[in-house]
C-alpha cells in the first residue's frame, strides 16, 4: 500500500485488478480542506487513461515492478523488440501503448524500462536527447514569417523546428516531452 | 523579467484603490508565538533563541490575519495590508508554492456580499493594461449548493442514475458518501462530512467551474469549520474563482466570543491529532484570541493571492514564472 500523496509520476498501481502507471500528478487543495491529489494513470496494455482523485491520506495498491535495461533493437509497425541486457531476453512491446516513441528512440540504445510480470509498463526517455539531422530543409531567404525557422527530420524520424542555421548532419539537442528544439550541440 | 514590473505596477495600483477608500495599510509581524489553529493548514516552525530570557516556539504565519483582527479589535477600523504569507507542506505545483503573497483586507460595517462588490470594483479598478477580458466581467455569484447540484449531472459524471446532489438533504455524513459513491466516486471508508464533501466538490465542481468569467461561490458548508458566521446549513463566507483557479476567501467575521472559544478547541483537537500521527509542526494556539471578540465590531475580510491574481492578469499558468525565485527544489 502507498499513501496517494507519495504516488508520482511513474508509480505502477493496481486499479480494479488492472495495472495502471502514473503519468501525472498535481495537489490540489481545496480552501479550508485536506489535501488532495490528481492523478493522470495509464493503463500500458490497453493505453486507456483515467483520472482518480484522491485524498493525499488515502491508500492506493502499488505494485511490485521490477526496473530492467532493454537495449531498443527495432520495431515492425507493431511492436518495439526490445533485449533484456542483462538476460538477452526478448520483449514485443505494443507501440500503441507508447505513442510517438518510434520517433524518440534511437536503434541500439539502451532504456530503463518498468516491468510488470511480462508487461512493460513504461519506458523512459531522458528529457533532452540528443539527435542527428539527417534531413533539413533548405531555408528560403527572406521569409521571417514564421520567426526564422524550418523543419528538419532526426535519424529516429522525429520533425522539429529549428532555428535556418542548423544543417543536415548536425546534432541538436531536443526536449523529448514537447519535441522542442533546444539546442545545437557542437562535437 | 517574469512579470517584475507588473507586480509593482499591481500592487501600487492596490494601495491607491485602499488609501482613495480611507482603510490604512498595516504592517503586522511575519513569526508569532501562536496562530489561528487550522488543521488542515500546515506550518512553518522556528525557534527563538535568547539565552537570558530562555528559548521559544515561533511560527511563520500562514496568513496576517490573527494580528489584523486584533487591530480591528482596539479600534483601527477599516485596514488593509500585502504581506507574506507561509504554508508548509508537500503541495508544490503550478498554483502553489510555500511561501506567497497575500492581500488582506477587512472592512468594518461590511457583510460578505458588500465585500463581493468591493472586491469587484477592486479588480476592475487595479486591472493591468492588457489584462484579459476573463478576469474583468460581472462575477456569477453562484451558492455552493447550486454548483454541487449543476456539476453532479450525468453531463459531467457520466453517471446516469445518481439523483440529485442537494447538500440540504444530504446532512448526514453516510448519506453524502453514499452519493459520493453513487456518482463514481471512491471513499475508502467512513470519513468526515467535509472530506466527502471536498471529494465531490474537487472532483467535479473545480475542474467545470467557468473560464470566460469569475465565479464566486458563496455560503460554504458549516461543516467546513472556519471562523466565518453561520446561517443555518452554511456559513457566510466566499470564494472567487478566476480561469478556475481560487484567488480568494471571504468571511463575515464571527464576533461570538464562546462560538471562537469552541472553534479553537475543537480546531486545536484536530490538528494535534491529525499532525502527531505524521510528525508535522504543532504550533501553539492561544484562546484567549476569544476576548477580543467582545469588542470587536461588525466585519467582512477578504484574502486575495497576489500571486494567483498575477497569472491570471498576465495570462501565465505557472506560479514559478511570476516569482523572481522560485522555491528550489
Amino acid at each position: 500500500m502507498i499513501k496517494a500523496g507519495q504516488i508520482d509520476k511513474g508509480t505502477a498501481l493496481l486499479i480494479k485488478g488492472q495495472p495502471f502507471i502514473c503519468i501525472d500528478r498535481e495537489f490540489v487543495n481545496p480552501g479550508k480542506g485536506s489535501a488532495f491529489v490528481r492523478l493522470k494513470l495509464k493503463s500500458p496494455s490497453t493505453g486507456q487513461v483515467l483520472q482518480e482523485t484522491m485524498k493525499s491520506q488515502d491508500n492506493a495498491e502499488d505494485i511490485n515492478v521490477e526496473m530492467m535495461d532493454f537495449q531498443y533493437m527495432y520495431n515492425d509497425g507493431e511492436n518495439f523488440h526490445m533485449m533484456n541486457v542483462d538476460t538477452y531476453d526478448q520483449f514485443e512491446i505494443p507501440m500503441a501503448n507508447f505513442p510517438d516513441y518510434q520517433y524518440l528512440m534511437k536503434d541500439g540504445e539502451t532504456y530503463r524500462c518498468t516491468v510488470y510480470g511480462d508487461d512493460v509498463l513504461d519506458i523512459q526517455i531522458p528529457s533532452k536527447v540528443v539527435y542527428l539531422v539527417a534531413e533539413a530543409e533548405e531555408a528560403i531567404k527572406g521569409d521571417t514569417v514564421q520567426g526564422a525557422t524550418k523543419y528538419v527530420t532526426t535519424e529516429t524520424g522525429l520533425r522539429v523546428r529549428v532555428p535556418i542555421f542548423i544543417k543536415q548532419g548536425e546534432k541538436i539537442r531536443v526536449n523529448t516531452e514537447t519535441k522542442e528544439y533546444l539546442e545545437r550541440v557542437n562535437s | 523579467m517574469k512579470a517584475a514590473k507588473s507586480r509593482s505596477l499591481l500592487y501600487g495600483s492596490i494601495r491607491r484603490f485602499f488609501d482613495q477608500r480611507g482603510y490604512l495599510e498595516v504592517e503586522t509581524p511575519s513569526l508569532s508565538p501562536d496562530l489561528i489553529p487550522e488543521a488542515t493548514i500546515d506550518d512553518f516552525g522556528t525557534t527563538f533563541i535568547n539565552e537570558f530570557e530562555g528559548s521559544r516556539d515561533m511560527y511563520m504565519i500562514p496568513s496576517p490575519e490573527v494580528f489584523m483582527k486584533r487591530l480591528i479589535a482596539d479600534g483601527s477600523g477599516s485596514i488593509y495590508q500585502i504581506s507574506k504569507c507561509f504554508r508548509n507542506c508537500e503541495q508544490i505545483g503550478e498554483i502553489h508554492n510555500p511561501e506567497f503573497s497575500m492581500l488582506e483586507y477587512y472592512t468594518v460595517g461590511y457583510d460578505e456580499v458588500d465585500s463581493i462588490a468591493l472586491t469587484q470594483r477592486l479588480l476592475r479598478e487595479t486591472a493591468l493594461p492588457n489584462c484579459p477580458q476573463s478576469v474583468l466581467e460581472d462575477f456569477e455569484i453562484l451558492s455552493v449548493r447550486d454548483a454541487i447540484m449543476r456539476y453532479t449531472v450525468p453531463q459531467y459524471t457520466n453517471i446516469t442514475d445518481a439523483g440529485t446532489t442537494d447538500l440540504d438533504m444530504l446532512q448526514n455524513p453516510k448519506d453524502l458518501r453514499e452519493q459520493a459513491q453513487r456518482l463514481g466516486l471512491y471513499v475508502p471508508g467512513p470519513e468526515s462530512w467535509d472530506d466527502t464533501f471536498n471529494r465531490i466538490f474537487i472532483n467535479f465542481v473545480e475542474p467545470n467551474l467557468p473560464k470566460d468569467h469569475p465565479v464566486c461561490l458563496v455560503e460554504y458548508p458549516k461543516q467546513i469549520e472556519c471562523l466565518a458566521q453561520r446561517n443555518g446549513n452554511y456559513r457566510r463566507r466566499w470564494e472567487l474563482y478566476i480561469n478556475g483557479m481560487e484567488v480568494a476567501n471571504c468571511y463575515l467575521e464571527e464576533r461570538d466570543v464562546e462560538t471562537v472559544r469552541a472553534y479553537y478547541k475543537e480546531e486545536y483537537n484536530k490538528l494535534v491529532e491529525l499532525r502527531s500521527q505524521n510528525g508535522k509542526v504543532i504550533p501553539d494556539a492561544d484562546a484567549s484570541f476569544a476576548d477580543i471578540f467582545d469588542r470587536f465590531p461588525k466585519c467582512s475580510g477578504v484574502a486575495i493571492g497576489l500571486d494567483r491574481l498575477l497569472m491570471v492578469e498576465t495570462g501565465r499558468c505557472d506560479i514559478d514564472d511570476v516569482l523572481l525565485f522560485p522555491f528550489p527544489l
